[in-house]
């Protein structure tokens, strides 16, 4: 009895120090954290962090998705030179980890080793566009130069960093905004084997994959918190004394690995974490939400537009049937036809897919485009589930052989993931309830096979989403609706007007006039109907009650760390 | 002896290297796009198919990839694991000390409750410990280890708070492991050599559920096998010879039948062994417990081919090792097995 007694002492003093302090942060997750070095910094997990070490120029004010102000940077520039030219003056005195001053020399050497390297796991490529006219590193593309990388981002006599851009870019003081385009010491990653900085031996690095750098393992920025030290369990960081700005309230945050869900929920309704990653709606709502100790906030934007393709020029043979509308397939341009299109998007009950996969918490947008981003119209029209107009459409659909024959169609959905299979089978439901000689076969498909089969348009119809690089409409807009766009062989979507309105979008600053014409495209796109628009989701967090900091007026839906929404500097624990 | 442990391991890179041509033979079987999905981790990044595969050479043929993969690692590097965010390498070097932690505490317990309680449950054959320990066995032999791991971790961290949650030290000791001087790469005992009892007993107390989860469900193989060999034992003629002379009970249960009934827990052991020093997967990913198990998960998931290479690799060098070790051992336990 005594020997048990001592046992559940030595157990108990042991769990008593379980808990997280108030000066630490304690986040578990099942995410992998890739990379450390801004260079190749491309998904969330990584950005989390790096966006707490590293600084950007600009960053987004508030919760806003609109509005930029300086970090780096004194002031957000105007462009000058016709749209052309951005001048920025840097913050003075403000040190890396390693005690380095920030110079302009940073600045233009993090700019310049991204167009560099510009590997393609990262997210380079949309700087590159705006700075070299071109996605493509020097490797693919031959026209880059050495000259060119270099005249694009320099540092001008008064010290201040200078862009020069082939043409016009509504979207770059957004793209600046990025993780990814923080600036990191220039002087240490030198140091520490990473390039020179200089044409010498800039050929090495192009296309180089960054992920693990040296700069990756030693990391150094400007940000409030520096890394202590990372291992297989843990990733831990403290906050950076010699910090420009306020001194942050959290002095340790420990981002733990812990991959099974039940491990992270214990440890959260504990207390022992401040933060988990939850496991999806349903999931969190059963079983942390109006729990002891837990904060759960609700209806915080989502970034994400997701669709159902129908594609007008279905590259398979084998997903075609027959090939004719003789009830036993379908043509190729099957989707080509608007009226098919029409009855399609008026088939898919919106209301029952944001009642059963959203638990009633979606919304229906009416552009590829998320809600809070500049250029969303509100005022466009969005298709309902109607059964009387589907038929109608269907009726008019190919000479009414539609109606006559019937059809069979073959929808495919990514393996796993059962908000695409439920939406396909509530359009099957619906599809095949208005005629019996309609027939849609739903079936999964691995995501490397979809990758690959969509992209050379043999997929006929799909659930895809897009989440945003960087807050500029054109992120999305040009994706979904251009006929160059990145979506564009997994829809053969064209519209001479469509592709005009967004040609002249990007070459304009002008926001009004750039709203206008986003506008027209998605009055256009309701028109033509080369989407099925899901609804959104409607994002939410949940957090340990003595952790202050995070709301609805400070989550901005850009921010990596989506847990709370924004950066760790801005968190408190009482 | 010697000559025979020498043999075995000029076997090993033999067996290396057929297994790494068929590992990543295995690979080709994959098209580039699913063998390049691997680095990819969002819609974005799978704007840039094409060019991971053409940067990573995916659409090579098989001997230039096989070629590039064998180039580098006979020049000690093999590759970065996505999954760990480290090189291969240094993934095993900080892994696998965690995973051998976890199998020292482990075996011992489950060999000698496998031996003890298998050679009490056949000495008292049919009667009621006979009856709970095989109801116990049938019990740990078919619960699956996530279900058994969570419903401890529910049990003991989240309702009790008797044991600690996943990882494999607390918070309060996470910043501490930083100034600790690394000797041998088991935290326990390096905490310990360093003076800090406080992070030794952490890092135990860390252990203790999935050194359960795996003891419940292993040691109920040994109990069974243990019984079976230790009944068959009891029934033949040595022992009734044994018997016949008049030794005691002790001597002969002890002495002639069990160690007769241990050969085949020897075996078992070794294959014990090699599972538990090759990752328990599933105990390991419950408990986020950051051993070689874990990484292989994810490494698994992720269609991290550097990280299962190299696992691969590490599991064909520990599957000969204890397979030596355990062909010594039986001539240790049956003087009849002897390699001079």
């Amino acid at each position: 009895m005594k020997k048990f007694a001592l046992l559940s002492t030595l157990l108990l003093v042991g769990s008593a120090f379980a808990a997280a302090p108030r000066d630490t942060l304690v986040v578990q997750q099942a995410a992998d954290i890739p990379t450390l070095d801004p260079g190749v910094t491309y998904d969330t997990a990584s950005g989390a962090i790096v966006e707490n070490m590293y600084e950007t120029l600009l960053t987004y004010r508030g919760n806003s998705v609109r509005d930029l102000e300086p970090l780096l940077a004194t002031r957000v520039p105007t462009a000058t030179n016709g749209g052309r030219t951005y001048t920025f003056d840097l913050r003075r005195n403000v040190k890396f980890h390693t005690g380095n001053t920030m110079t302009c020399r940073d600045a233009e050497y993090s700019f310049e080793r991204n167009l560099v390297t510009n590997s393609a796991e990262s997210g380079n490529w949309f700087i590159s566009e705006s700075l070299l006219g071109t996605g493509s590193n020097a490797n693919d593309d031959k026209t880059i130069t050495w000259a060119r990388i270099d005249r694009a981002v320099e540092c001008n006599n008064a010290g201040q960093l200078v862009f020069t851009l082939p043409k016009v870019d509504p979207a770059f003081l957004a793209k600046l905004a990025y993780t990814g385009q923080s600036i990191v010491d220039s002087k240490h990653a030198i140091a520490i084997g990473e390039w020179k900085g200089t044409e010498a031996d800039w050929k090495s690095f192009v296309g180089k994959d960054l992920t693990d750098s040296a700069l990756n393992k030693q990391p150094s920025g400007t940000g409030a918190y520096r890394l202590v030290r990372r291992d297989a369990n843990a990733t831990l960081l403290q906050a950076f004394d010699g910090y420009w700005g306020k001194k942050p309230a959290i002095r340790n945050v420990i981002i733990q690995k812990v991959p099974e869900i039940a491990a992270r929920q214990q440890a959260f309704l504990r207390g022992d974490a401040d933060l988990i990653e939850g496991g999806g709606r349903s999931v969190d709502e059963q079983q942390i939400k109006g729990k002891p100790g837990v904060v759960w906030l609700d209806n915080l934007p989502n970034t994400v537009g997701t669709a159902i393709f129908m594609n007008q020029r279905i590259q398979d043979p084998g997903l075609l049937g027959s090939g004719k509308l003789d009830g036993r397939g379908i043509p190729a341009n099957f989707f080509s036809d608007v009226n098919v299109r029409r009855a399609f998007s008026h088939a898919f009950n919106y209301q029952q897919y944001i009642r059963d996969v959203q638990q009633g918490k979606g919304k229906q947008r009416t552009m590829l485009l998320p809600d809070s981003f500049p250029g969303y119209d509100p005022e466009v029209k969005t298709y309902t589930f109607d059964a009387a107009k589907a038929r109608q459409y269907f009726q008019r659909a190919w000479g009414g052989n539609v109606w006559k024959n019937g059809f069979t169609l073959t929808a495919n959905y990514r393996a796993g993931s059962v908000p695409a299979q439920t939406a396909m089978e509530i359009l099957k439901r619906n599809i095949e309830s208005l005629n019996p000689k309609f027939k849609v076969n739903v079936q999964q498909k691995q995501w490397s096979e979809m990758l690959a089969d969509s992209k050379n348009g043999k997929e006929a119809m799909i659930v895809l989403g897009w989440a945003p690089d960087y807050a500029d409409p054109d992120n999305f807009i040009h994706t979904f609706y251009h006929s160059s766009g990145y979506y564009a062989p997994r829809s053969n979507f064209k519209d001479a007007s469509v592709d005009k309105w967004i040609d002249q979008a990007r070459a304009t600053v002008n926001t009004a006039q750039r709203n206008r014409l986003y506008s027209l495209v998605g009055n256009r796109a309701y028109e033509q109907a080369p989407y099925i628009l899901v609804p959104a989701g409607v994002n939410y967090t949940f957090h340990r009650n003595n952790l202050q900091g995070v709301s609805a007026a400070t989550y901005n839906p850009m921010t990596s760390f989506e847990d709370t929404g924004t950066l760790w500097k801005d968190l408190s624990k009482r | 002896m010697l000559n025979f442990i020498v043999r075995r391991l000029i076997q090993v890179p033999l067996v290396m290297l057929v297994l790494s041509l068929f590992i990543v033979g295995l690979t080709q079987l994959l098209t580039p796009e699913q063998r390049a999905a691997g680095f990819i981790r969002s819609d974005q990044q799978a704007a840039r198919l094409e060019q991971i595969i053409e940067e990573r050479g995916l659409r090579d043929p098989f001997v230039v990839q096989y070629g590039n993969w064998l180039g580098s690692t006979l020049r000690g590097d093999l590759g970065f694991s996505r999954a760990s965010g480290q090189d291969v390498l240094q993934t095993i070097r900080e892994r696998l000390p965690n995973t051998v932690e976890l199998t020292l505490l482990t075996a011992l317990p489950i060999l000698l409750l496998g031996v003890w309680l298998g050679t009490l449950s056949a000495l008292h054959k049919d009667k009621l410990i006979d009856q709970v320990l095989r109801v116990l066995t049938i019990l740990g032999y078919s619960l699956p280890s996530f279900v058994l791991g969570i419903v401890l971790l529910a049990v003991f961290y989240g309702y009790l708070g008797w044991l600690p949650g996943a990882g494999q030290v607390s918070i309060v000791n996470q910043f501490a492991l930083g100034d600790l001087r690394r000797y041998t790469g088991l935290l326990s005992l390096d905490a310990a050599l360093n003076g800090r009892w406080d992070i030794a007993w952490d890092v135990l107390q860390h252990l203790i559920l999935p050194a359960a989860t795996l003891t419940v469900i292993n040691a109920a193989t040994i109990v069974k096998v243990m019984r079976n060999n230790m009944l068959e034992a009891l029934t033949s003629d040595y022992v009734r010879t044994a018997r016949a002379k008049g030794l005691s009970s002790r001597v002969v249960n002890n002495k002639h039948a069990r160690r007769n009934a241990l050969l085949t827990i020897v075996t078992l052991g070794g294959f014990l062994i090699i599972n538990l020093l090759s990752g328990s997967l599933i105990t390991e990913f419950i408990f986020g417990y950051p051993g070689v198990g874990l990484w292989m998960v994810e490494a698994g998931l992720r269609l991290d081919i550097p990280a299962v290479l190299g696992f691969g690799l590490l599991s064909a060098l520990i599957v000969v090792i204890v397979s030596t070790v355990v062909d010594i051992l039986y001539g240790v336990v049956d003087p009849r097995v002897r390699f001079d």
